[in-house]
């Protein structure tokens, strides 16, 4: 079992590790040229390249993957021989980078020719002392700005940049020649910066993922068992009224689609009725645990959608396995009905219910963009949408690498859960 | 008591003829307190002849505004960073809770000083001199001086910040911002300009303390009525009241009312469903279809204001067939204007002419809307070269009303021989190339001012290259003269002349076509008091209340 484990995290840490190289890769051939969708199609090629730079896509692509993944601040340290500080800034409680220079934390700008440097909380002094000689003689200066990229700076030769705002571009001169946007990488905790939000895509994507999970938890923690229960029902009485008005009654409730179930719920209980919130406003960012009654009607149509799939399964399996040989002398040598059901007919019929809930698990976590969006709750599958929608494509990878995790770790629970309702399977 | 200052001679003129009953009072108010008489003063100047000035707010009221409460807002909440770069009204409306503008152009059009005040301006309208009021301090604490201003007027005339003001106060140079004292600062306009306090509504025109470093959401400092408590991108803004506040109720307590707003990012149609059940008390510009949802629900109220918002049909006149004059009034005979009107926006508007110029404006010229003549079309198609018909697609965005409009539009130049294609595009879609398209609508903001709109879309600059936002690319000779006198005529009757000139250009040889000014709706809780509809969409809640 042991030796099992072990085995399936092995594998499941290199079917992350194929997955992300071919998610980076997918992203990379099928968005194309990212800012063809950020810029529109109106933005020149020099606005395009500028803007590219920025974003730190003209470095090497194994270079920006290694980044992605395990992040640059580390080597960037050698690189700029100055060792780089990570703070809270207080007034956004944002992340922000610094270089320590004796001691100091410091940021610098580039403004009319001069190197210009400040610490938190201070004014831009002159630092014009830090520029460094290169073998041509040229003057340059590697430092940070103040968007947390690591920039290389050119003495009397500032680029002309182009700044992308809400409000169109602007060009600024003193520009920096390179820029590595610093990250500390998806392993460590830290996707990147989200371009939709200009915020970090951990400050949105966490708190997401928190809000579906407990969606999706309290739903599944509603249909597993009541799923379970009502298939074995139906199954036990197949063809009686009590399976007709189950099957029928499930099957109904699973064809409608989520959006109508949804909106049916909001009308009933939501407007006319007044009992339960018709939409999840987040009031705050715990809005959930203020008032856990925003989740009622989301719950309700997550479960009258999936429940009808569970139950069927169930069912069918049921009756399957009810018809077996070994059934039929458990019944014939007298055991009670019950009995055998819980005792020897369900273990073997749970096998097929339980693959199609472990596969479900993942539709619940990222595709409840539907759900999401009639009750306006915040959750991942509506981020993910969005998001793919903008082009904020650090916020896709991150999103998706978060969802192939839970699909791979679904399985893993699933293959245990087959070997301890039939230890015939064996994993060894 | 105010020092007596001499009021410009342009307003007591305005105050004869407003006697005479040349000049409505509305016109006289808006024109004496843009030149820097008092509203007050001014109410006591009209003794205009068809009304009287009504009496101040009737105090017979049984409500006494209550303090305390929340508001909750539904509306997206995006990316924001320098306010000066605002490009959407709904991104400002939350930033305007906690920073100010120097002027405020009331709901009834009238602009009024604010953080100013007053202001003065000289005889021939180039020399503008704002005085600061001294009683106001910014959320930090530190007192709002001229050098705030210089600082503000600084950022937005630096092309670096990219600014809309930018292109809005092309008259001023950032040299020619003059401060006087502490609490003045005087403006050198390069050439005359009548909407100078106008212009300091513009929704960026947000002031801020010169201490700002370019991100509004990590240093939150303003004079305005809220703190920012959060700013969470695509989710929510919530803002709670400034103890301190500059602006007093008339019991004498500090404004605002209201403890808390909290602004909402939802999906539209959760969005109605959330004010329907009571969790939403307003929304930011309910869609027509969201106004049939709401409008008869119990406990909510909805206000109408007609504005000078319009979905505009515009011909690219430097692309074929719209080059041809009679092109374009073939298709402009095509808009049966009452029943666009009706199918596109379920009557909610005014009728427009063919010319960019609203009802609302104070100088507009009435005058009957042309009527639908397919007939009369179909001639002048023939005349130009196109016997058979004319085969177009018609580009649009599928946002408020646009496909609505194109569909009847379709259906109404049928029988004049033009056969549309409709290409209906996201929106984002739209915006990416609304420039570009050859026939297009394009929804256009209200301004308080006719000429402003004409002056941004139906210009050139001095070499003859139309402005970036002249999306017809329609110049012509005889309406810019037209326009700029209007731009310089204080008096609101002379400029209704070059108007109906104006106006009679754009509909004989003009791009665009336009069937109605639509309505735009404020629809809230009746339990909010004072949350009143602005032609704007701004939200401005410093004196809202909510009923216990």
């Amino acid at each position: 079992m042991i030796r099992f484990i072990l085995r399936s995290l092995l594998s499941m840490g290199c079917t992350m590790a194929l997955v992300s190289i071919a998610l980076f890769a997918l992203l990379e051939a099928g968005a194309g040229d990212i800012t063809q969708k950020l810029l529109g199609a109106f933005a020149t090629p020099q606005q395009r390249a500028s803007y590219r730079a920025q974003l730190g896509l003209d470095q090497p692509l194994w270079r920006r993957y290694t980044t992605w993944l395990v992040g640059n601040d580390w080597w960037l340290e050698t690189r700029l021989g100055i060792p780089l500080l990570q703070q809270t800034n207080p007034q956004s409680g944002e992340e922000e980078w610094w270089a320590l220079v004796e001691g100091q934390p410091t940021r610098w700008k580039m403004d009319g020719g001069k190197l210009l440097a400040r610490h938190p909380g201070t004014p831009y002094q002159t630092a014009d002392q830090m520029w460094r000689n290169d073998a041509k003689g040229e003057q340059f200066f590697w430092g940070l700005d103040e968007s947390n990229r690591a920039v290389k700076w050119i003495r009397s030769a500032g680029a002309e940049t182009w700044v992308l705002t809400p409000a169109g571009f602007r060009k600024q001169g003193d520009g920096p020649r390179t820029y590595i946007p610093l990250q500390k990488g998806l392993l460590r905790g830290d996707p990147g910066q989200s371009l939709r939000t200009g915020r970090p895509v951990s400050s949105t994507l966490f708190p997401r993922l928190r809000n579906t999970a407990i969606l999706a938890g309290l739903a599944f923690a509603l249909i597993v068992p009541l799923a379970l229960l009502l298939g074995v029902l139906a199954g036990v009485k197949a063809g009686r009224p009590t399976d007709r008005i189950i099957s029928l009654a499930s099957l109904v409730a699973t064809a409608t689609p989520e959006f109508v179930t949804g909106i049916l719920l909001i009308l009933v209980f939501g407007i006319w009725l007044k009992l339960l919130p018709a939409v999840s406003l987040f009031l705050e960012k715990d809005a959930l645990f203020a008032d856990p009654s925003l989740l009622i009607l989301p719950v309700l149509t997550l479960t009258a959608v999936e429940l009808g799939y569970i139950i069927r399964i169930t069912r069918t399996s049921l009756i399957e396995v009810m018809g077996r040989p070994y059934i039929r002398t458990a019944l014939l040598k007298g055991l009670p009905i019950g009995r055998v059901v819980l005792r020897h007919a369900l273990r073997n019929a749970l096998i097929a219910p339980i693959t199609v809930i472990m596969l479900h698990t993942n539709w619940l976590i990222g595709g409840l963009v539907v759900v999401e969006a009639v009750f306006g709750y915040p959750g991942l599958g509506l981020y993910i949408y969005d998001s793919a929608l903008f082009g904020d494509f650090n916020a896709v990878e991150a999103a998706a690498m978060l969802l192939v995790s839970i699909a791979v770790g679904t399985r893993l629970l699933g293959d245990l859960a087959y070997t301890y309702l039939n230890p015939r399977i064996r994993l060894d | 008591m105010a020092p007596i200052r001499p009021l410009h001679p342009a307003v007591l003129d305005a105050a004869s003829d407003c006697r005479n009953g040349r000049m409505d009072r509305r016109a006289f108010i808006r024109l004496a307190t843009l030149l820097g008489a008092s509203a007050a003063a001014a109410q006591v100047l009209v003794a205009c002849a068809d009304q009287p000035p009504p009496l101040p707010q009737s105090t017979a009221l049984p409500d006494i505004p209550r303090r305390g409460g929340t508001l909750k807002i539904g509306s997206v909440v995006q990316r924001l960073d320098h306010p000066a770069r605002l490009s959407w009204v709904e991104g400002a409306n939350q930033v305007r809770q906690v920073a100010e503008y120097l002027t405020e152009t009331g709901p009834d059009n009238i602009t009024r000083p604010h953080l100013l005040d007053r202001w003065e301006a000289d005889r021939d309208l180039r020399t503008w001199t704002l005085h600061l009021r001294r009683d106001i301090r910014f959320s930090d604490g530190q007192p709002l001086e001229a050098a705030d201003l210089l600082f503000n007027f600084n950022q937005w005339l630096n092309p670096d910040i990219g600014s809309s003001m930018l292109g809005l106060l092309s008259y001023l140079q950032a040299a020619n911002v003059e401060t006087v004292d502490a609490h003045t600062v005087r403006l050198h306009l390069d050439q005359p300009q009548l909407g100078v306090p106008e212009h300091l509504f513009h929704y960026p025109a947000l002031i801020l303390p010169r201490s700002f470093e370019g991100d509004f959401v990590k240093q939150p400092v303003g004079t305005g009525p809220f703190r920012l408590l959060e700013y969470t991108e695509t989710e929510r803004a919530v803002m709670e009241r400034r103890p301190d506040y500059w602006r007093q109720a008339p019991d004498g307590q500090p404004l605002p009312y209201l403890d808390k707003l909290i602004y909402l990012d939802l999906e539209p149609d959760a969005r109605v469903a959330a004010m329907q059940a009571g969790q939403l008390d307003t929304l930011y510009q309910p869609r027509p279809s969201d106004w049939q949802a709401l409008k008869n629900v119990p406990g909510l109220k909805v206000e109408a204001i007609s504005t000078a918002q319009a979905f505009v049909l515009r011909m690219r006149v430097d692309q074929e067939p719209w080059n041809d004059v009679r092109v374009r009034n073939a298709l402009k005979l095509c808009q049966d204007r009452s029943k666009i009107l009706r199918l596109a926006y379920f009557d909610q508007g005014d009728l427009g002419l063919d010319a960019h110029v609203a009802p609302v404006h104070p100088a507009y010229c009435p005058q009957d809307p042309p009527a639908y003549d397919p007939e009369r079309a179909r001639a002048l198609l023939a005349e130009a070269g196109y016997p058979d018909g004319l085969r177009v697609t018609l580009t649009t965005k599928n946002d408020l009303a646009e496909p609505e409009m194109a569909q009847a539009l379709k259906e109404l130049a049928a029988p004049a021989g033009f056969d549309l294609d409709l290409d209906i595009v996201e929106p984002s879609a739209y915006w990416d190339r609304w420039t570009e398209v050859g026939l297009g609508i394009t929804a256009w903001a209200h301004r308080p001012l006719g000429t402003m709109a004409l002056a941004l879309a139906y210009t050139a600059d001095e070499a003859g290259t139309p402005g970036p936002w002249n999306e017809s690319r329609w110049t012509d000779a005889e309406f810019a003269d037209l326009l700029r006198t209007a731009e310089r005529t204080l008096d609101v009757d002379q400029r209704r002349a070059t108007m109906c000139q104006i106006e009679q250009i754009m509909q004989q040889r003009g791009p665009i076509g336009i069937p109605f000014w639509r309505r735009t709706w404020t629809i809230s809780r009746d339990a909010f008091i004072n949350l009143r509809a602005h032609p704007t969409s701004y939200d401005l809640f410093s004196d809202v209340w909510q009923r216990a």
